[in-house]
């Protein structure tokens, strides 16, 4: 690396390969959600601009920050956004019969959007400190994971399933990354198994097995659970090769899909472009993973890579489960599309993870 | 704190130990992308054209338009039955399950002013998901007004208008004209083939039922398209969406012109407001075209159409004098407006010439016993024109001693009495002209010689419709043609343009010859005109009537005759009058049959005779009709006095 200074320096320094695909998938949501919201009263994509303003100056802030910042502070912030998560529980605002939300007057904060990111660098500090060569024991495993559970715990309680399972599954994809010994994840594997109809008639409320049993059976229940789905591939299929075209699709349009600004804004994606178009999104998906674990690649110690990889795993989970899901392949779970779906919190975590993977990048020839 | 140390490096500077870890993770997370793929590439390239038209039949409705229903008039162009703008309002089960909220139901309940039983049941049908829940019918401008304020709070909810069915006659003829009520469910499956569907309307009774083809016209298709609310869209989306598509216009119902005089129903109406039950039919004996066929108790077809039906139903129910029964074609004892069948067979087989005399001492013995005549003193010498004038019954009894039942019966069918008129409206009773075999089939006791006696009267098990008497009078009053009853003159399109035209048709001649005819219609002539007639109390000033009255015995109360005032209504004698004026150049034939009313010449014949008087002489009447009709409702007319 050359001797420049200031701002080359800095210009540098920055990731294009990730920058380059971040704005472009923030250009495709504002678009799409600019032509889902044409007969919806509220201007979605207008606010949803904003939050990317904001979400812009979050990265930038992420980005500054020394690295070690976050290694330092990773427990405490860990058992700073469990708090909140008990305030959560405490004193939470409910809404729709989920307690999920603290109300601080002007606006709302989920803290389970919060863990996300804690659990991601709690455990790359994790597996620095330990800085193991060689893969993990189970009983080595139970420590972290013990962490990790006090969290998702009240995250499960809420009651908030999906954002309960994207938790464990970027917890599980950093493990695996790390290295868990070949016996221990067959082990695991089984003891999933055998705990799964125990988890579905114990660990799951009324709605979230009715969710399972209109997933199984897309004709169950054709106004209820199973009516979003059903008309989100009507919308999807509807689409065909190349799409009906700007502004023309009227399965979100004429309001058949609930949801479409928000869980199933893909479907408008679907049905104004195609099969094509939806294909040139999943490669901004896959290019975007890429560049995270390009990142990660180049990281320079544990805390970078599992950051990378841990980023990486949290936009492949919402964007696989939540394209699952909208395309009648998984149990509507409620998760976000990544940098797509409308919402404060969801895209502001997702703009967070993205400041950390610049931050690995942009710190990585000093923080070492 | 401590950082940990840093661990080995590969040849690209990365941690060498994650080395192949990358390349599997993304070959995994290649498969992941590649099975959302195949999964698109399933639903929007093998599936996208099914999809593609699932999505189309969301957004494009296509909704069949209700043909007007043609109106049926009078003779001279008044509405019997017409159409007049309404609003009806109906709620999509599924849409409002989707949407609303208690909120919604307690609206739904204010405005609609339902009751609990009635929010009840919607409730159950937004629960079990069933198709368009119809919720009022018929709702004021104002309330649907207070209704499309809140649309937005009444997911589902649409007001439609429609054209409501209405009688502007009210009650007066409501049996000929019928009323309209929404197609049943086993009716449907037969008549979905003919273009309708649920919460179509079809005729009941009279006219609206007998011409329900030509009336109901048939309905058009449009295409709209609909969000997920099911609201319609504008037009231009419809038109970018669907494109040119023609709407096919629904053919209107063709009018029915009827035969039937608005003016003459409702002075019937007026004359009959005494009487609590019977009926009137007035027929022109030159053609046999029924100007009014009258029946009461009435019941308002306005309300049988409309939202208080089923209040109206449980009325009509409750009431024993049967206010849904057209008793114009219902079968009753004639009485002595049945002797002109004796008469004319007395004389045709000439067992007496017209001016043989038979003297009536008040009693005729017959079989051993005293048949009385209904003038106690008698009325000494009476002939074939006096014994119908005073309705003498010994003149018939001997009459019918000689003549036998069999061959009286073979000249009341000649009559037409004892088989259907063959009128379109109202399932018409045949009537009975019971005979000797019919006696020995059907009598308890067999046949008797006494039987004779009694049938010539018009008693025992003779059974008449006042049509079939109407129809048998205009036959003497024309000369001797039967004709077909005739309703309908004739039916036009919705530009007036007449389509099929229904000439008079001569069921049969009768076969009277000239000196019988005259001699009955003398008779009657004398029943009205001559101080001896049983009807010349009401005579006209103007007109010259011929008439017969008829009193039928409904009970008998042993061996004495009891007065009708002194017994129970239901027990009390019938009262006939049939008669035709004006009497040199005939052209009305009036019935008027008055259930237990008493005696004919003292209740039925009045009546009549009120008619005959504003009908013959309505000239300077017939604007008072267009008065009441364009102003006054018209209940104000009848049963309530």
């Amino acid at each position: 690396m050359g001797a420049k200074t200031g701002g080359a320096a800095l210009i540098e320094r920055i990731e294009w390969p990730l920058a380059i695909v971040v704005i472009l998938l923030a250009a495709l949501g504002l678009f799409n959600l600019r032509n889902a919201s044409l007969n919806s009263p509220a201007s979605f994509h207008l606010a949803q601009a904003v939050w990317y303003m904001v979400g812009v100056g979050a990265i930038t802030l992420v980005t500054l920050i020394h690295t070690r910042f976050f290694q330092r502070w990773a427990y405490v912030g860990f058992g700073a956004v469990v708090l909140l998560l008990v305030a959560v529980a405490l004193f939470g605002t409910e809404l729709n019969g989920s307690k999920r939300w603290l109300n601080f007057g002007a606006f709302l904060v989920q803290p389970s959007e919060l863990l996300k990111l804690a659990v991601i660098v709690v455990t790359a500090r994790y597996f620095n400190d330990r800085n193991k060569e060689g893969s993990y024991s189970l009983r080595e495993l139970v420590a972290p994971t013990a962490i990790v559970l006090s969290g998702v715990f009240w995250v499960f309680n809420q009651p908030d399933l999906g954002t309960s399972l994207v938790i464990l599954a970027i917890f599980g994809t950093m493990v695996l990354f790390e290295g868990v010994r070949w016996q221990s994840v067959v082990a695991l594997a089984v003891a999933g198994v055998i705990a799964l109809p125990f988890g579905y008639a114990f660990g799951l409320k009324e709605y979230q097995r009715d969710r399972v049993i209109s997933f199984m059976n897309l004709d169950a229940d054709t106004h209820g659970q199973s009516w979003q789905v059903r008309q989100s591939m009507i919308a999807f299929g509807s689409g065909r090769v190349w799409g009906k075209g700007h502004e023309e699709g009227t399965q979100i349009q004429k309001g058949f899909v609930p949801e479409h600004e928000n869980d199933f804004i893909a479907a408008n994606w679907g049905e104004e472009r195609g099969f094509v178009g939806m294909l040139l999104l999943l490669g901004l998906y896959f290019a975007f993973i890429a560049a995270a674990l390009n990142v990660s690649r180049k990281a320079r110690d544990r805390y970078g890579v599992l950051v990378g990889v841990g980023v990486a795993a949290l936009f492949f989970w919402h964007t696989v489960v939540n394209l699952g899901m909208v395309t009648g392949m998984l149990p509507v779970v409620g998760l976000t599309l990544p940098m797509l779906s409308y919402g404060g919190s969801s895209l502001l975590t997702m703009m967070v993870a993205i400041g950390l993977l610049f931050n690995v990048s942009f710190h990585r020839p000093s923080y070492g | 704190m401590g950082l940990g140390d840093l661990p080995t490096r590969g040849r690209h500077g990365e941690l060498a130990e994650y080395g192949a870890r990358y390349g599997w993770t993304l070959v995994l997370v290649l498969m992941a992308f590649g099975i959302i793929a195949l999964r698109l590439w399933q639903i929007q390239v093998i599936e996208g054209d099914r999809y593609y038209r699932a999505a189309t039949e969301n957004i494009i409705r296509q909704v069949e338009v209700s043909a007007p229903r043609g109106r049926i008039l009078d003779r001279y162009g008044v509405a019997l039955a017409e159409n007049r703008p309404s609003f009806d309002v109906y709620m999509v089960p599924h849409i409002f399950r989707r949407h609303a909220d208690e909120e919604a139901y307690a609206l739904l309940k204010r405005y609609m002013n339902l009751s609990e039983a009635e929010l009840g049941r919607i409730r159950k049908s937004v629960e079990s998901n069933r198709g368009e829940v119809l919720l009022r019918r018929d709702v004021p401008r104002l309330e649907v007004a207070r209704l499309e304020e809140d649309r937005l709070r009444l997911p589902g909810i649409e007001v439609r208008a429609t054209a409501h069915r209405h009688y502007p006659l009210h009650h007066v003829g409501g049996h000929a004209v019928g009323f309209v009520a929404e197609v049943g469910r086993s009716e449907l499956r037969e008549l979905r083939a003919y273009g309708y569907r649920p919460g179509d309307r079809v005729g009941r009774m009279g006219l609206e039922s007998a011409f329900e083809e030509v009336l109901h016209g048939s309905p058009g298709l449009d295409r709209v398209v609909v969000d997920a609310r099911g609201n319609r869209q504008g037009e231009s989306q419809t038109r970018f969406l669907i494109g040119e598509y023609q709407r096919i216009e629904p053919v209107a119902g063709r009018d029915v012109v009827s035969t039937l005089d608005a003016d003459l129903m409702v002075i019937i109406d007026e004359a009959m407001r005494r009487h609590a039950a019977g009926a009137v039919v007035a027929v022109d004996p030159r053609d046999g075209a029924v100007r009014g066929l009258y029946s009461k108790p009435h019941f308002n077809p306005n309300a049988w159409s409309g939202r208080l039906s089923a209040m109206e139903k449980m009325r009509s129910d409750n009431d024993p004098f049967k206010p849904m029964l057209d008793k114009s074609v219902s079968a009753y004892f004639p009485g002595s407006v049945y002797k002109i069948v004796g008469t004319w067979a007395a004389l045709h087989d000439g067992i007496y010439e017209p001016h043989d005399e038979v003297d009536c001492p008040g009693y005729y013995h017959f079989g051993g016993r005293r048949w009385r005549c209904h003038k106690r003193g008698g009325h000494g010498d009476v002939d074939a024109f006096t014994s119908m004038a005073m309705s003498c019954d010994v003149y018939f009894y001997q009459l019918a001693e000689e003549m036998g039942m069999d061959r009286m019966a073979e000249f009341a069918r000649r009559f037409g009495f004892g088989e259907r008129t063959g009128l379109p409206i109202n399932h018409e009773s045949a009537g009975r002209i019971p005979d000797t075999e019919w006696y020995r089939q059907y009598g308890p006791d067999g046949y008797t010689r006494g039987m004779d006696l009694n049938s010539v009267l018009g008693q025992g098990d003779t059974l008449t419709t006042p049509l079939q008497v109407a129809m048998a009078y205009a036959a003497i009053a024309n000369g001797g043609d039967l004709y077909y009853p005739r309703m309908v003159e004739e039916i036009r399109n919705q530009s007036g343009e007449v389509v099929f035209e229904y000439e008079p048709r001569v069921r049969k001649k009768v076969g009277i010859d000239e000196e019988s005819l005259e001699v009955l219609r003398r008779g009657l002539w004398m029943g009205v005109e001559d101080d001896m007639g049983t009807a010349s109390h009401v005579k006209l000033e103007h007109s010259e009537v011929a008439g017969k009255t008829g009193t039928a015995q409904v009970a008998k109360i042993g061996a004495v005759r009891v007065a009708n005032s002194d017994k129970e209504i239901r027990l009390r004698d019938h009262a006939w009058f049939a008669a035709y004026a004006p009497y040199e150049d005939p052209e009305l034939v009036l019935v008027v049959f008055l259930e237990h009313a008493g005696h004919g010449g003292a209740e039925a014949a009045p009546v009549a005779m009120e008619i005959f008087d504003r009908y013959l002489t309505r000239d300077q009447e017939f604007d008072a009709l267009e008065v009441r009709l364009g102003s006054t409702p018209l209940e104000s007319v009848g049963g309530a006095r």
